[in-house]
């Protein structure tokens, strides 16, 4: 491939991936692309492998079969243009690193001379918010507040891709609502493209340009995706009218009413 | 069938590595080491003549006596650390001025009240395994539920029936851990007085091997006693674990 | 202070000073032999010509051997923990025969080492080194074993060269097992030092008081003992402290 065909690919490509584990398909044959600047939601119920699919995405996780690239290159593994944010944050930041020092470990990663790594750092807790409290401790912080610290490590880390596995699952819906919002300015300001896990429904359309919906236990032979949606809603989105929006309340029912009955 | 092999690769691996220096040594003319093969041939000896058993038998007997003392001392009074705060507030100097007492410091203490044998022994193990038995206890009583101290006041349980039911029942997974460390103590403090003063048991019969050139018998006395403190401490352990089975925790 | 709290001290106080006015009573009048319970006076006397004369030597010699080995221990047990407790497979092959020598007395390899190197200061140094090491190697296994296993994919994502992981992650992670595994450490060294003293006839707290004993020097005895207790409670509360200031961030 030449540059510009490397260029005009895709940013991620996930070709026929599926996954199994001891024995027992946890993800059926899936393909779908993403490209730059998209935000992307995956949804389904616990089991459809959503989670699975992410990590996959990521390179943490070898796919059975199928192949995932990124910029038409196949990926062998995590990549230090691809972040995670996980869902346990708390057992994600290093608990006897300050806020400062757990961002700063990206950098530290990626080989950043000492001298330049501070006023990085201090963006990405800039951008987070937490600028205040670069010298606390995790165990000293919120649980939303330990969330957007991951954030700000995985800012710092200046991705192409991210990839967030129910981000904001473990947080009460006050401080949810707030990081979304915070999530949705970050993605458009710094062009990133995310592939964002949930099975929260009205996160994923509030959040999302497309919204992929997966199916457990799809049956030998059916997919795992059984629907992918477009979400119109023009943006800057905000919490209140969005929701009240005609197109967010049909894409909405949809979604419900295809996730309540299951299969296709 | 590999799985139970693999634990012993490593040991036998540095078993044959030490067999084939000893034996390189000896040829040099040291003295000072002898092969596995001979220290396992001083073994069997020692088990046909009787020697073995009876100094394992004072090593483990003395001990078990000394852990029976010290922790019977030990549970006793950690439990009324435990229950009572006044009483624990009152005995934190003493506490924190005698615990830190080295127990072999006290060797010779007991060497010139009670000169050689079982009690002194007895005494210093006693001594060793009471502080232990005496924190963890308390803190295992601390550590009971308030929420069932609460029912026991709510039911009106007199105070001896609060200990027995509520109580003793709720420390003992914490207790049998305690006992574990205990055990471990035991021993080792009861061969370690044997090494230093006491002329009865494995760790003077150990001595004894070296101090009269027989390397082979000193060696065996070595195994021995690791054997037979991994025996007893990974029978404790199954002990330990069991109870807590048992009781409702997880081990 | 609050109230309550010198009300705790003081009444803590009260209980220790009956405990030594027993003392002196049973001591002066007899109730026990003088011979095994020196009077309080006779033992303050004796600390205080010791230290002015031999005493003060044979306590920094037990120190300094007993340091010297726990340093040794230490800096060894973490260097070989961590190559052991970073490998999964390592561990796998190596650690059933951690789990038998854990239980073995420390002191039990003083023959051994007698037969090897003879009756010297060396000889009983390698023993307090060898024999205190073991604590902090097994804590040191344990600890990088159990690192948080989202971490690990932490690194990975951040591709953390391996060196940088064990350096930033593990060692920190394993850092709180390593502290109380030094701390075990610190007390089978001043057992093993004295210990060692006793048998090897090596100057020292060991030595002194085995010779009062035997000298039927009760107060001295008890001086050294006395001097004995101070070593452990001093040791054990530094490290207490330098821990609690090395795991601040475990939060209040």
């Amino acid at each position: 491939m030449n540059a510009r065909e490397i260029e005009a690919a895709a940013v991620l490509s996930i070709d026929r991936v599926s996954i199994r584990y001891d024995g027992r398909e946890v993800l059926s044959p899936t393909s779908f692309e993403v490209a730059r600047g998209e935000f992307v939601c995956i949804v389904g119920p616990s089991g459809c492998g959503k989670t699975t699919l992410l990590r996959a995405a990521s390179g943490l996780v070898v796919p059975s079969g199928g192949e995932v690239r990124r910029h038409g290159q196949p990926m062998a593994g995590p990549s230090r243009e691809v972040a995670f944010v996980f869902q346990d944050y708390g057992r994600a930041l290093l608990p006897w690193r300050t806020v400062e020092g757990n961002v700063s470990l990206a950098l530290e990663a990626a080989g950043v001379p000492a001298g330049l790594r501070a006023p990085r750092i201090a963006e990405a807790l800039d951008k987070v918010g937490l600028g205040r409290h670069a010298r606390k401790f995790p165990m000293q912080l919120s649980g939303g507040m330990q969330q957007r610290a991951q954030i700000a490590r995985c800012l710092a880390q200046k991705p192409e891709l991210m990839m967030m596995d129910e981000p904001f699952g473990a947080l009460d819906a006050l401080t949810r609502q707030g990081l979304q919002d915070e999530l949705a300015r970050l993605v458009r300001e710094d062009g990133l493209t995310v592939l964002f896990v949930t099975h929260d429904l009205e996160e994923a359309i509030y959040l999302g340009d497309r919204v992929i919906a997966l199916q457990a236990d799809p049956g030998p032979g059916r997919p795992s995706m059984a629907r992918m949606i477009e979400v119109p809603i023009p943006r800057p989105r905000d919490q209140l009218t969005t929701k009240e929006h005609p197109e967010f309340l049909r894409l909405r029912r949809e979604l419900f009413a295809f996730i309540a009955h299951g299969h296709d | 069938m590999t799985r139970w092999l693999r634990p012993l690769v490593f040991p036998l691996a540095l078993l044959a590595l030490f067999e084939w220096y000893a034996r390189r040594a000896a040829a040099l003319g040291s003295d000072a080491l002898a092969p596995p093969s001979a220290a396992a041939r001083a073994f069997v000896g020692a088990a046909l003549d009787g020697s073995l058993w009876q100094a394992t038998a004072f090593t483990l007997g003395t001990a078990a006596l000394g852990l029976l003392t010290g922790a019977v001392l030990g549970i006793g009074g950690g439990i009324v650390l435990g229950l009572s705060r006044r009483a624990a507030d009152l005995g934190l100097l003493s506490i924190e001025v005698l615990r830190p007492v080295p127990s072999v410091a006290l060797i010779p203490l007991a060497m010139l009240m009670f000169r050689f044998g079982v009690r002194m022994e007895l005494a210093i193990v006693a001594f060793a395994t009471f502080w232990p038995m005496l924190v963890l206890v308390q803190a295992a009583v601390r550590q009971v539920d308030p929420r069932l101290l609460e029912v026991s006041r709510v039911l009106g349980l007199s105070k001896r029936d609060r200990a027995w039911k509520i109580v003793l029942p709720a420390i003992v997974p914490r207790l049998f851990v305690a006992l574990r460390l205990g055990v471990a103590v035991a021993l080792v403090v009861a061969v370690t007085v044997e090494i230093a003063a006491n002329p009865n048991g494995m760790g003077y019969a150990m001595m004894i091997a070296q101090q009269s050139f027989d390397p082979a018998l000193m060696l065996a006395w070595l195994g021995w006693i690791g054997v037979v403190g991994y025996a007893i401490n990974a029978a404790m352990q199954r002990l330990q674990q069991h109870v807590a089975r048992r009781m409702g925790v997880r081990p | 202070m609050t109230n309550a709290r010198t009300g705790r001290w003081i009444g803590s106080a009260g209980v220790l000073a009956a405990l030594v006015a027993l003392w002196w009573a049973a001591s002066n009048a007899g109730w026990v032999s003088r011979v095994f319970l020196p009077t309080p006076e006779a033992t303050a006397a004796s600390l205080a010509e010791g230290l002015r004369g031999d005493l003060l030597g044979y306590t920094l010699a037990t120190v300094g051997r007993m340091l010297e080995g726990w340093l040794l221990a230490s800096v060894f047990g973490v260097m070989l923990g961590a190559a052991i407790g970073v490998s999964p497979s390592v561990r796998a092959w190596v650690q059933p025969t951690l789990e038998f020598i854990r239980p073995l007395p420390a002191s039990a390899l003083l023959p051994l080492a007698i037969s090897i190197f003879g009756l010297n200061p060396g000889m009983v140094l390698f023993v307090v080194a060898f024999g205190a090491m073991w604590p902090v190697l097994l804590a040191t296994v344990h600890g990088f074993a159990a690192v948080e296993p989202r971490l690990s994919e932490v690194a990975r994502c951040l591709q953390l060269p391996r060196a940088a992981f064990v350096w930033k992650i593990g060692l920190p992670n394993a850092l709180p097992d390593i502290l109380a595994g030094m701390r075990l450490s610190m007390t089978i060294s001043l057992i093993v030092a004295v210990v060692g003293e006793m048998i090897a006839s090596q100057s020292g707290l060991g030595q002194a008081i085995l010779l009062a004993a035997r000298s039927f020097r009760a107060s001295e005895l008890f001086a050294g003992i006395a001097l004995l207790g101070l070593i452990g409670f001093a040791s054990n509360a530094l490290l207490a402290v330098a821990e609690k200031k090395l795991l601040r961030w475990q939060g209040t």
